[in-house]
């Protein structure tokens, strides 16, 4: 097993257990704020996917979208975030 | 199967307590529900591609992730207004 192999490979169990642990924050919270913060960790876990596909195959056609994709989530996740936020703040009736 | 579609496999399943987020908590909670299955599919998504050796699978990742955004956004909006 090369170098490589080991990078890929802890980054695809990073990816997978980031996305484990966003899913059952979400599932198991009581408040929508505190289900909220779990949102952040999948777009940890795309980069560590993303990270991963490089490692394994280089600058491919796959890893281009890889990359694309990461910048995505990195974006519009907490864009994402800070939106519902503001929403249960205002449901909540908080000033 | 390799590691790449047992762990795509593991974040299919891992969405299936959002589904019950989504079903039986209030909408603005459902929909958080929603927006992090949407992240995830997108990176369950690029694994399968990575896994399988298909573009194809990685051009849906792309397009999932962009519009569970745009959707999540819509559904913020229409929640909103309807109060």
């Amino acid at each position: 097993m090369t170098l490589r192999d080991v990078v890929t490979w802890a980054l695809v169990i990073a990816a997978g257990a980031l996305e484990v642990l966003a899913c059952a924050g979400v599932a198991l919270m009581r408040d929508g704020l505190d289900r909220l913060h779990y949102s952040g960790p999948t777009a940890l876990a795309g980069v560590c996917a993303c990270g991963a596909i490089l490692a394994h195959g280089g600058w491919s056609l796959i890893g281009m979208r890889a990359i694309l994709l990461a910048l995505v989530l990195l974006v519009t996740t907490p864009v994402l975030t800070h939106a519902t936020a503001r929403a249960l703040h205002r449901r909540s009736g908080a000033p | 199967m390799n590691g790449w579609l047992w762990a795509a496999t593991a974040i299919v399943a891992a969405q299936l307590p959002l589904l019950a987020v989504a079903a039986r908590r209030p909408p603005l909670e459902g929909l958080i529900g929603l927006e992090v299955s949407g992240n995830t599919s997108a990176v369950a998504l690029l694994l399968l591609s990575e896994g399988t050796g298909r573009e194809a699978f990685a051009d849906l990742a792309l397009a999932v992730g962009l519009l569970s955004f745009v959707g999540a956004l819509a559904f913020l909006r229409f929640l909103a207004r309807i109060g």
